[in-house]
This record gives C-alpha cells, sequence and structure tokens, in this order.
C-alpha cells in the first residue's frame, strides 16, 4: 500500500512549470576525452559550419561537438574507427589546417558530392550533429520552441476553419 | 494456507481478476514476475537533454533492456527472460516484467470488436468462429470501459461498436486535415477511442497532456494495473501482492484439478508452493501458454493438441511519413501531449458489398502529425547551414504520419511456440522457442493498407517522405536509427512506421484458442479450460482469430466475463 500512496502523493504533488528545465551540466565544462585536441577542434568547427549560430542559436551553443565526445567515449572499437577514420579524411583534405573560407568550400563540397572522399564523414558528422543539437535544449526549446512535456489544463484544439476541410 | 484463487501476472487482465474476485470476497494471491514501481522516481518527465545519453542510454546498455532510457524500468531485462525463434521467424516479442506490466506503457488503443469478426470465419470460411458474439460480449465491454474510462465519441459504425465514453480528446491541426480527407473519401472516421481520461473518473485525474504515456502516467490519467484495479482490490484487505515471484509451474492434485503453483523467487532462486482453489493464468498471452506447456510434458489442459498452436499477432510496419505543407512555417503548437491520433476504421470485407477478392479480412488506419519532441527527417533534409536550420523549423510543425492500427492475421497452425530444448532462463526454466510467418493473405492487406494510406496522404494535400528515416547515424550505438536504439527518441509517443515491413503490433494472441467443442480448442467461451475445471487463462490466448481492433479491451472484457463464471462455480451455481 505504501508505493500507492506515494504514487497517489505524486498526482496532487504534479509539476510542471511553464518553461522548460535547464539543460544537464554535464557539458558545460566538458573537457574532450575521446578526441585529440586537433580532431576536436576541427570537429566543433564543422558542426558549427552544418548548424551556425544565426538569428537562432546553434551547434556551439548547444556543445554539439561536446555531447559527441562524450558518447563516443563510451561507445565500442566499431563506432569509434569510423569516427576516427572520419577525421583522418577530413585531416588529409586539409580541414584540419585551413582557413574558414576553405572550410567552408570542403564542407559545401562535401554536401554537393557523394563521391568525394569526405562525404562519409560529412555524413556521419551531420547526423550526430542533428541528433546532438535538436535532442539539446538550445535546439530542441531554443530553436523549434518544442511544448510538450508540460501541464495543460486542456488540449489545444484545431481551430482553424480552413483545417476542416479538403 | 489455501487461498481461494491465485493470480499470476499482473497486467490488464490479472489486475481486473484480482479487482472482481476480492471485491466479491474472495482471498486472493497476485503474483508478479516483475518488481514494484516507484512512482516517483520512475513516471518523472524528463527532457532528453536533462539525460546523458538522451534517452537512448549508455551505448550497448539497450541491447540488455526493452523499452528506451525512460521507460526501460518498466519494459524487461532481456538477458534475465531470453526467448528464441526458428529460423523463418521475423518476429519480436515485446513484453514487460513488472507491477502493472504492459499497462504501464501500453498504447491505450480501446476498442471493441464486432459481430463481422466474432463471426469472420462464417463469412468467409477461413478459420474458425469465436464462441462468444457481440451479444454476449455488450455487457462486459460497458462493465470494463464504464470502470477504467474510455475517452471517444459515438459513431454509429457498426464495424466499431460505440462504447461507454467520457468526451473525446481534441484534434490537432493535422488531425483535423487528416479528418477531412478521410471523410471526403467517404471512409468512417473517428477520435482514436483511449483509456485516457478526459475528465475526473472514479477518483482519477484527467489527462494533462504532456504525452508520456509509454514512460508511465505520473497522475494515474491513463489505465493501468497500478492505476485504477489495484487499488480497489487492495482496499478489499482481500489481496496479497508478491512481486519478484517467478511462476515455474502449475501443480496438479489427483482430482485433474489445479492445486496452485510452484514460484521462485526472484533474487534468492528459493522455490515455493502456494496452493488455491482456482489458478488464473494472466501473465500475458505467451507466457501463460508456456507455464501451461511446463507443466506436463504434453502441455497442461492439451487434450486437443492445439495448446500452443494458431498464434497471431496483427499485421503491423506499415506506414506513411511526411508533411502536410498546409501547416509548414505555422507557430508551435503542443501536438504530441495526447499521444493519440484519429482511428479509420476498417471498411473492407464486413460484408457481401465490401468484400475483396484479392484478400480476407481488414485493417483499422490511423493518423496524426504536427510537433514531436525531436525531428526524425531532420538529418535526411538535404543541404546544412542557416537555410537547412529555417527549413527543419519550418517543417518541425507540419509533420503528418499514417499507420496501420491493427491489421489481421490469419490463424495458421504451423504458427506455434514450443519449448526450447537447450535454452533456459536465469532461474532455468525453459525458455520459448517461436516459429511465427506470414501468409500471402497478410502481404496483400499490408500492401493494401499501404495504398489506402498514400491516397489519404495525398488528399490532404500531403507529402509523402520515402524510406522515411529514423535519425541518426547506423552504427552509432544510442542514437536513433541505430541497432540498439528504441523504436523512437526515448520510447515517446508512436512509433515510427516504415514502409512496407511486415511486422507485429505486440498484439501477440492465440496459443490457447477458445471453442465450444473441446476437440478444437483449449478454452471455452469463459476462458476456463476445457479439461481442468479451476484453471482459467486470461489474456490474448482465447482468440481464434486477431480481428482487427487493438486486443487489450477484449482480453479484459473476457476477463470479467470468465471471472462471472469463477464466481458461479465457487458458490455452486453452476456445475
Amino acid at each position: 500500500m505504501q508505493f500507492l500512496s506515494v504514487w497517489l502523493r505524486a498526482a496532487q504533488d504534479h509539476q510542471h512549470g511553464p518553461a522548460a528545465p535547464p539543460e544537464s551540466p554535464l557539458l558545460r565544462n566538458y573537457r574532450p576525452k575521446f578526441f585529440d585536441a586537433a580532431d576536436f577542434a576541427a570537429l566543433q568547427a564543422f558542426t558549427e559550419i552544418l548548424i551556425p549560430t544565426d538569428d537562432t542559436p546553434g551547434a556551439r551553443e548547444a556543445h554539439c561537438a561536446h555531447f559527441i565526445d562524450f558518447v563516443l567515449d563510451a561507445s565500442p572499437q566499431a563506432t569509434q574507427k569510423q569516427w576516427r577514420d572520419a577525421m583522418t579524411a577530413l585531416r588529409t583534405a586539409g580541414f584540419h589546417t585551413g582557413d574558414a573560407t576553405a572550410r567552408a568550400a570542403l564542407v559545401e563540397a562535401t554536401d554537393r558530392s557523394a563521391s568525394h572522399p569526405c562525404h562519409a564523414a560529412y555524413r556521419l558528422i551531420k547526423q550526430q550533429n542533428t541528433f546532438a543539437f535538436y535532442t539539446s535544449r538550445t535546439g530542441m526549446i531554443e530553436t523549434l520552441d518544442y511544448r510538450g512535456n508540460s501541464y495543460n489544463d486542456a488540449f489545444p484544439a484545431c481551430n482553424h476553419p480552413e483545417h476542416h476541410k479538403v | 494456507m489455501t487461498y481461494d484463487a491465485i493470480v499470476v501476472g499482473s497486467g490488464a487482465c490479472g489486475g481486473w481478476a484480482a479487482m472482481q474476485l476480492t471485491q466479491a470476497g474472495m482471498k486472493v494471491l497476485m503474483l508478479e514476475a516483475g518488481s514494484r514501481v516507484d512512482p516517483v522516481k520512475d513516471f518523472k518527465h524528463e527532457f532528453l537533454y536533462e539525460m546523458d545519453y538522451r534517452g537512448q542510454g549508455k551505448p550497448g546498455m539497450m541491447r540488455r533492456y526493452a523499452g528506451s532510457e525512460r521507460n526501460y524500468r518498466i519494459m524487461l531485462d532481456n538477458q534475465e527472460n531470453p526467448y528464441t525463434t526458428s529460423p523463418e521467424t521475423v518476429y519480436r516479442w515485446g513484453r514487460s516484467r513488472v507491477l502493472g506490466g504492459r499497462t504501464l506503457h501500453w498504447a491505450r488503443a480501446t476498442d471493441r470488436m464486432a459481430d463481422y469478426e466474432f463471426k469472420a470465419a462464417s463469412r468467409d470460411g477461413y478459420g474458425m468462429d469465436w464462441a462468444v458474439t457481440y451479444a454476449a460480449m455488450k455487457p462486459y465491454y460497458d462493465r470494463v470501459e464504464g470502470f477504467i474510462g474510455v475517452s471517444g465519441a459515438m459513431e454509429g459504425f457498426l464495424q466499431f461498436p460505440d462504447g461507454v465514453f467520457l468526451p473525446a480528446m481534441p484534434l490537432n491541426c493535422a488531425e483535423a486535415i487528416f479528418t477531412a480527407a478521410s471523410k471526403s473519401l467517404g471512409w468512417p472516421t473517428t477520435h482514436r477511442r483511449l483509456a485516457q481520461l478526459t475528465r475526473v473518473h472514479n477518483g482519477r485525474p484527467p489527462c494533462h497532456y504532456c504525452g508520456n504515456c509509454v514512460n508511465g502516467c505520473d497522475v494515474g490519467a491513463m489505465f493501468s494495473t497500478v492505476s485504477t484495479t489495484l487499488p480497489p482490490a487492495l482496499k478489499t484487505g482481500n489481496l496479497e501482492v508478491r512481486t519478484d515471484t517467478v511462476v515455474a509451474r502449475i501443480r496438479m492434485n489427483r482430482e485433474n484439478r489445479a492445486q496452485g503453483v510452484t514460484y521462485i523467487e526472484r533474487y534468492t532462486k528459493k522455490s515455493i508452493d502456494v496452493d488455491a482453489k482456482y489458478v488464473i493464468l494472466a501473465a500475458s498471452t505467451l507466457e501463460n501458454t508456456r507455464l501451461m506447456l511446463l507443466s506436463e510434458k504434453a502441455g497442461l489442459a492439451n487434450s486437443s493438441g492445439t495448446l500452443g498452436h494458431y498464434m497471431m499477432d496483427q499485421v503491423g510496419g506499415g506506414g506513411v511519413t511526411g508533411f502536410l505543407p498546409k501547416l509548414k512555417g505555422g507557430p508551435a503548437r503542443l501536438d504530441d501531449g495526447k499521444s493519440a491520433g484519429i482511428t479509420i476504421p476498417n471498411f473492407q470485407n464486413i460484408d457481401k458489398k465490401t468484400a475483396r477478392k484479392d484478400f480476407i479480412r481488414g485493417y483499422v488506419m490511423n493518423a496524426t502529425g504536427g510537433q514531436t519532441e525531436f525531428p526524425q527527417y531532420a538529418a535526411s533534409l538535404p543541404g546544412y547551414g542557416s537555410a537547412w536550420k529555417k527549413e527543419v523549423k519550418s517543417r518541425y510543425v507540419a509533420q503528418a504520419r499514417v499507420w496501420i492500427a491493427g491489421g489481421e492475421m490469419l490463424a495458421q497452425k504451423e504458427n506455434f511456440v514450443e519449448l526450447d530444448p537447450e535454452v533456459k532462463d536465469a532461474w532455468g526454466i525453459p525458455v520459448l522457442k517461436i516459429h511465427f510467418s506470414h501468409s500471402d493473405n497478410d502481404r496483400k492487406l499490408l500492401a493494401d493498407f499501404q495504398e489506402k494510406a498514400e491516397e489519404l496522404f495525398r488528399k490532404a494535400g500531403g507529402e509523402v517522405m520515402p524510406d522515411a528515416p529514423r535519425g541518426g547515424p547506423v552504427g552509432f550505438p544510442g542514437a536513433p536509427g541505430s541497432p540498439d536504439a528504441g523504436p523512437s527518441p526515448a520510447g515517446r509517443g508512436q512509433r515510427q512506421p516504415r514502409r512496407q515491413t511486415l511486422g507485429g503490433s505486440i498484439h501477440e494472441v492465440g496459443t490457447a484458442r477458445m471453442s465450444t467443442s473441446p476437440k478444437e480448442g483449449v478454452l471455452n467461451s469463459f476462458c476456463q479450460t476445457h479439461d481442468i475445471p479451476n484453471l482459467f487463462v486470461f489474456g490474448g490466448n482465447a482468440f481464434p482469430s486477431t480481428g482487427d481492433k487493438h486486443p487489450t479491451l477484449t482480453m479484459m472484457a473476457l476477463t470479467a466475463r470468465g471471472c462471472d463464471r469463477l464466481l458461479e462455480l465457487a458458490k455452486g451455481k453452476k456445475a
């Protein structure tokens, strides 16, 4: 019976603020564990080109590169190798040492051509960067304005007449 | 001590049986193989960014557990509870071991079956009719719905019988668009009928539209054993609940009656016998059958030879995903807070006029759309940079999907379960080996659904997204789309439908079907075994066919009906 009374108390104490909670402190002062400094800097630059800071926050504010490093540090060797190979491809293509213009040009080239030597690296980083960004508070709340996971008195019904006819 | 009844399992049927029997004065022992849940700790709402691994768990963790980082505690440990399959089988057995079972995270769809399903064999000649009719079931549907609380709209569709409803949940914009499109095609259309409260009901609060249904409802607005049937059962003082008790077999006496069961304590592995006047199996369909197979060499109550056979699961896996241009660029809205959608009941093969020549039976469609927690489509949108970000945002509120809610899978004797001769679970109990494959009819039915789903999408003005992505890089453990990832980010909302992929719906039924004649099935219409009068089996076991409705309500109504019978027997009113 004790757990049921706890359960009922949870209903009474139930709290959802209108504001989403803050992000986890995990990545705030995070130091890369998987990538070395050069690869991490390159990865960070790449993620920020893919999801730039503009009128809304981007990969930098969402700590996307940090999240990727954090997950990779706990990942199996096969996955880690996939990412090391990706960074090797970028390094070979000059991304690590290129200036901002050269880096932007390389990203554009890899996006355009599936046969580009760095295309696999581009796909890999784009996919995980997208996940990292839109599962962060920066991406989910500040950029997309996600409204779920909240307490609501009622469900907002569609009140647009144009949606009720074909 | 000899209990009046032992109930094995605490899901939808076990919870109902415990409530009904204890309220009638019976002393009941409920045995649950899993643990109790801590509602405060386990049912909290968390944003993905509050979790270190964003809902996916540490890489590799979710290979061990079913579900996601958010809800694996109310799912199952695969290492403790393995099962095996034959080489031709492609089947994923979705299970739970926890007090409350799958009611803690079920889809809540609460639909009545109709006579065209109960009497399908008489109409098209395939399989076997049910030993009950809609008229026999209606009072029990009424009773169950009235107690657990079901939101829905009265429609008058003969193939989708109305029930005892609380007010329906409002439609979001995408659902309104799909409703208009479906009606313009001449298809029956209604709100999804959900065991989810829209107002205070029997002391339980209404839904607050947070969208966390599959992670355990933190206020009990959705029906579960823990929120709904267990409290009144405990209140009687007649119920004893023992969790972490793994039932290993049913013990028989010399009078061909069940004496009781033997269970193994989950952590101490100590074997304990308990006795009762009635034994009720309600441990989920396949676990019930496993117990009967474990209890006698040829299977308990198996004079018909059908125990384990005619396994079915509703055809799933189809779907269309894309966008509704009407909604692009619109403001953010709470679209996924009810985890619901609309329902398009089956409208084919329900009578001579609607008969198809190329396949028999039918399917139910669901549709919804709008904002979701994670934009699954984003990584596959071409490009990058600010323009890409804007496109992701524009499409965010315009997401749309149609999926097959339940397609009837034909019963085949060749689909069966048996005990694996070699593999045992963590307690040394032989596990199930599943033999399961689909028929041509199943494939044709799914193909027809796919055509209709795309037709609906087009009518709604939608853009179909071919080969809808599940997001995340393949081979990156822990991210969506990776082999060990859950069906959607952290298990929220609906599963991401896939095109043309036959799969199960976690609606496994059959393996101890009901029959009028003891020669044709294991159970009678009261879910009492033909062979052993004090052994009842509640779950999907009795189903001779799947129908196209979600099965839980029918399982519960059969349980209520069976408990009425059991109480009459106990009082000596029936032979």
